[in-house]
């Protein structure tokens, strides 16, 4: 299946933009932030601590959604679906 | 009403379309690009349909919280020079106090939780500006 992934401010300019990205039926967040990683050296050194936590700064969203870290283990995605990938906001 | 664009506005054209006689007060945030310290450019940028939607939400909360008749938001994003709008935030309402409350609530829920990002851009380099907050689940 495909998820969408979009990514923002520093987390964009280290993953290198955007992507479309093909992981297996029933894959998790967790899955899915692992395939990200495994894109580039700088995409991973981005998103993960050396010991593979994902790195506190990394805000996911799952269609416009804020999903809380400890939940990315379990939650399912499914074909078509957005997972945002963003710093702290700084708006305003 | 909510918007996140890359145009400038007119801050009084703005409190035009808000104002009506049963306001007594109109509480106006504006807010530009500050020149910190060599800063001549800002890129912000937005996750925008999430950004609209936060901010309409954020609108929401504070007319159930305060006494408010109208609030606007309006929001740039895109390339801006240091002095030039970045935020706009106008609150009517019966009376000052309600107004002064709510036009800042929504300005600390912006910063909070509105998915904006700015970069600063000078001779010395860039950066992008920290944020505040992670939402309570860091």
């Amino acid at each position: 299946m495909q998820v969408r992934v979009r990514t923002f401010a520093r987390l964009r300019e280290a993953i290198g933009g955007d992507l479309m990205l093909e992981v297996p039926e029933g894959a998790t967040m967790s899955r899915l932030l692992a395939a990200v990683g495994e894109t580039s050296e700088q995409a991973g050194e981005a998103l993960f601590e050396e010991n593979g936590d994902l790195r506190a700064y990394v805000i996911l969203m799952h269609n416009g959604r804020r999903v809380r870290r400890a939940e990315a283990g379990t939650r399912p995605l499914a074909d078509g679906d957005e997972v945002a990938l963003f710093p702290p906001v700084a708006g305003g | 009403m909510i918007s996140v664009t890359e145009d400038n506005f007119d801050v009084n054209a703005v409190i035009g379309r808000v104002r009506r006689p049963d306001m007594g007060a109109l509480v106006t945030f504006l807010g530009t690009v500050r020149d910190d310290g060599g800063t001549e450019v800002m890129e912000l940028e937005a996750y925008e349909e999430v950004a609209k939607k936060e901010l309409a939400t954020i609108r929401d909360e504070a007319f159930a919280k305060y006494p408010i008749a109208a609030v606007e938001v309006v929001h740039r994003i895109g390339r801006l020079r240091v002095g030039e709008n970045i935020l706009l935030i106008v609150v009517g309402a019966g009376h000052r106090k309600e107004a002064f409350d709510a036009c800042e609530y929504i300005l600390e829920r912006i910063k909070e939780s509105v998915p904006i990002w700015k970069k600063e851009i000078g001779k010395g380099g860039e950066r992008w500006v920290p944020g505040e907050s992670h939402g309570g689940d860091a």
